[in-house]
């Protein structure tokens, strides 16, 4: 008896929940490998959550698929009028997924927003502004405090909210709910398990293809494959580059392989009264290093040999410049000269869970420094720990990864290359503390200049010094590795920058 | 009774602080939350100002009293990375986890019992020394490789199996539940097997052992030599002696299910607790891991002194003096 006033219940709720079984399923189901963490569009700087963000939102401009060329998007046209003033023209009829009308006012409530660390994580550029005219509904006037030469070039990312709805709303519905102007509005967001779009048919540029669509994160490798081996997920964004050949065998995969706009490469420092000081030293470590073979060895050939540390794509990139060859003997014998025949004690730091086979490469890196004479230490730790020191300026000599989401070298420069100067914001990442007063002033110089080709000539040069100084030793591109179920007829152009932009898939 | 609860009740909440500080003390070598909350691009001075938005520029005993603070009232804070209450985050994803390890203890207990009976009753059959061995491997493989290729033989080469998520599910109020779709029982099948595999294997050789020495005892003989049936025997009058610690050893091992499912959590993509810590973790996310860590051992302990209490219910012999 007991057993049974038990099932009754249990069946009705079976029952009941029936209907809720009917619902749409998923016309296509993308698996991505990592979580959205907020729905608040400027809550996490990654491109895994801007990815998402991406399919609610809007920015002022957008990035196309696959180099990622500058086009309009909530802006119609835009012009840097002198060294501190963009102007940009705003497209009209857009409307919000509540129905607001889009207007200048909504994108100076965005930028101020960003400039709050309660609400945002893009406070580099918001900072960067000094003041926001909005002359009438459809025109933006940027002044910002210092010269920003890529300030349009970050407008794909910054991406624009509704003023009315925002500022009044509680942060947890902030922070879950987006409402944006984007092709696609947010369904349901089952927390690690989906993230479900439906089409947003009064999209300015034309409805999307999909109407209903799944974003699953699955953020372990083995798992990502056993889901598509399985036949469970149409596009896998992020196939473990570990496991290419297993998946390249699958007949019922397409697998599209192609340069990531991540370089991999050793800081080093010429701190004086180090052994770096010296640049033999320099080109002796960056001489011993078999970037090739750590290509074929350590990466599976799945990894592009870089010369430099802008990609392609990048304001900046040179295509001039060569890395040093590998030559052991050569190395050896500069490193005599510089008078450290027998070599001298150096420490190789590096993550162990940052990049693909991160403790790999300093491993490798390790014996061939070893091979030349050098008494080598290794030092690899969790990310979380690392970047810690980095900022503490603890390293010399260190693996790391970058690529710059403005596709501007100049933001780059200042980053890393720029001598360390907390006062004025530079070489935040410059951990290893390279300074070279030439560079440091080509730096600055360049982001006054307005001619778009004259400034790109002025960063090649910075860049070509720099890897002539050996500020640096560039080891690799990582390798953006992206499956498609082959039967559906989906055509999905992968993006240098791994955002998945649904609308763009068809 | 009530002296033994309330001196219980003391110890676990001096347990709870512990735990606490431990974390805190923990987090000051676990890097930087600032680094990540600043963003990618930010300078030195943009992550200070971060810095002091989160209160991080306090010292750590005043970070930590202001936690305790809010944690008596029941606010342990906002996740620094998504800004949602770091209690909410985590209850939310407790209906997975718990459907999962209910499941595993479930199978864990049916079957181990079950099988430690039949093990018992014919010690030498070929049967019994196959399942003996069998318990072997469940106590010495690690639950990730049991996942692994579980997945590896159902998933990828059979593919009679998902193997990720937990299929469709139904909301119930704050519950959300997979047990009430056939593709919600699908789904949980291969996981369960994972988390329960250890379980089961303590469970058989506890059962077997406690069953064994029943069966050799005088009352056991007379029951045979008054003819009754082999079932009453064996289950009514040997087995039920025998619950005892299996009950206990159920009980204190769904606590730990709960609390500690991560890895499976992790090779089934399980959207449960264990799933968010272990991200939280990677992502110096310390509200949401402080708040986990209590509310595990919050559990444990709880579960723990229920044990405790029902004991008395189940052997009279047993005071609280």
């Amino acid at each position: 008896m007991m057993r049974k006033l038990f099932v009754v219940p249990l069946l009705t709720l079976a029952l009941a929940a029936l209907p809720a079984l009917a619902l749409a399923k998923a016309e296509l189901v993308i698996a991505t490998d990592a979580p959205p963490k907020s729905m608040n569009p400027h809550a996490y700087s990654s491109d895994a959550n801007l990815s998402y963000m991406s399919n609610f939102f809007d920015g002022l401009l957008q990035r196309k698929a696959p180099e990622g060329a500058l086009v309009p998007a909530l802006a119609t046209s835009w012009e840097r009028v002198d060294d501190l003033t963009w102007k940009f023209d705003l497209r009209e009829g857009v409307k919000f997924h509540n129905g607001n009308d889009f207007t200048s006012a909504d994108v100076k409530f965005t930028f101020e927003r960003m400039k709050d660390p309660k609400y945002s994580k893009l406070l580099n550029i918001a900072n960067s502004i000094a003041s926001i005219e909005t002359p009438d509904d459809y025109t933006v006037i940027f002044t910002t405090v210092k010269p920003v030469p890529w300030f349009a070039e970050t407008m794909h990312q910054n991406f624009i909210v509704d003023a009315e709805s925002s500022a009044d709303r509680d942060d947890g519905d902030y922070n879950t709910m987006p409402i944006g102007t984007g092709a696609y509005k947010l369904d349901e967001w089952v927390k690690g398990s989906y993230v479900r779009l439906i089409a947003n048919p009064d999209y300015w540029e034309g409805a999307p293809t999909y109407q209903v669509v799944d974003m699953r994160p699955i953020t372990e490798e083995s798992t990502r494959f056993a889901a598509l081996a399985g036949k469970q997920v149409d596009i896998v964004n992020g196939v473990p580059v570990n496991l290419y050949e297993r998946v390249k065998a699958m007949d019922h995969v397409e697998v599209i392989s192609q340069p990531a706009r991540r370089a991999i490469y050793m800081d080093i420092s010429n701190m004086a009264d180090t052994p770096f000081a010296d640049l033999r030293v320099r080109q002796a470590i960056a001489m011993a290093i078999n970037e090739e073979e750590i290509i074929e060895k350590v990466m599976s050939g799945q990894a592009t040999l870089a010369h430099q540390i802008p990609d392609p794509p990048t304001i900046g990139y040179d295509a001039s410049i060569k890395r040093l060859d590998y030559d052991p003997e050569k190395a050896k014998q500069l490193l005599a000269e510089a008078g450290y025949p027998d070599g001298f004690p150096i420490t190789i730091a590096g993550p162990n869970d940052r990049y693909v086979n991160d403790e790999k490469i300093c491993e490798a890196v390790a014996k061939y420094l070893a091979k030349i004479g050098l008494d080598v230490t290794l030092d690899v730790k969790p990310k979380s720990i690392f970047f810690d020191e980095l900022a503490d300026k603890k390293h010399r000599f260190y693996l790391i990864g970058w690529f710059d989401g403005s596709f501007d070298f100049g933001r780059s420069a200042e980053k890393l290359l720029h001598t360390p100067d907390d006062a004025k914001g530079m070489g935040v990442y410059n951990g290893a503390v390279f300074s070279d007063a030439g560079i440091d002033e080509a730096i600055i110089a360049s982001s006054s200049i307005i001619d778009r080709a004259e400034r790109e000539a002025a960063l090649q040069a910075i860049n070509r010094q720099s890897v002539a100084d050996v500020a640096w030793i560039p080891l690799h591109y990582q390798q953006d590795l992206f499956a498609v179920v082959k039967d559906k007829d989906i055509t999905f152009m992968p993006r240098s920058d791994r955002w998945v932009v649904v609308k763009e898939i068809k | 009774m009530a002296t033994y609860l309330i001196r219980r009740l003391l110890q676990g909440i001096i347990v709870l602080l512990a735990v606490s500080m431990v974390c805190f003390v923990m987090f000051r070598y676990t890097g930087d939350p600032v680094l990540m909350l600043a963003g990618k691009y930010a300078t030195q001075e943009e992550r200070e100002q971060v810095r002091v938005a989160y209160g991080l520029d306090r010292p750590v005993y005043v970070q930590y009293l202001s936690f305790l603070g809010g944690a008596v009232q029941g606010d342990f804070g906002k996740s620094y990375v998504s800004q949602i209450s770091a209690l909410r985050m985590i209850l939310e994803r407790f209906p997975a986890t718990f459907e999962l390890a209910l499941v595993a203890i479930s199978i864990s207990f049916v079957l181990g019992v079950g099988l430690g009976v039949v093990v018992s009753i014919k010690p030498r059959g070929w049967l019994s020394r196959i399942i003996m061995a069998g318990s072997l491997f469940g106590i010495s493989i690690p639950t990730f490789l049991i996942g692994i290729l579980l997945v590896m033989a159902f998933s990828v080469y059979l593919g009679l199996m998902p193997s990720f998520g937990r299929g469709d599910t139904v909301q119930i109020g704050f519950w959300r539940t997979g047990l009430l779709t056939a593709s919600g029982w699908y789904h949980i099948i291969l996981p369960a097997l994972t988390l329960s595999g250890y379980q089961l294997a303590v469970l058989i050789r506890l059962t077997r052992a406690g069953m064994r020495e029943t069966l050799s005892e005088e009352y056991i003989k007379t029951a045979w030599a008054k003819g009754l049936a082999p079932h009453t025997v064996v289950l009514k009058h040997a087995l039920r002696n025998v619950m005892i610690p299996i009950v206990t050893i159920t009980g204190l091992s769904f606590g730990e299910l709960i609390a500690f499912s991560i890895v499976t959590e992790t090779i089934f993509q399980w959207p449960g607790m264990g799933n968010l810590l272990l991200t939280s973790i990677f992502e110096t996310d310390h509200p949401v891991v402080v708040t986990y860590i209590m509310l595990a051992a919050f559990i444990i302990l709880t579960i723990n002194i229920l044990v405790d209490v029902l004991y008395a219910f189940l052997n009279p012999r047993i005071r609280f003096d």
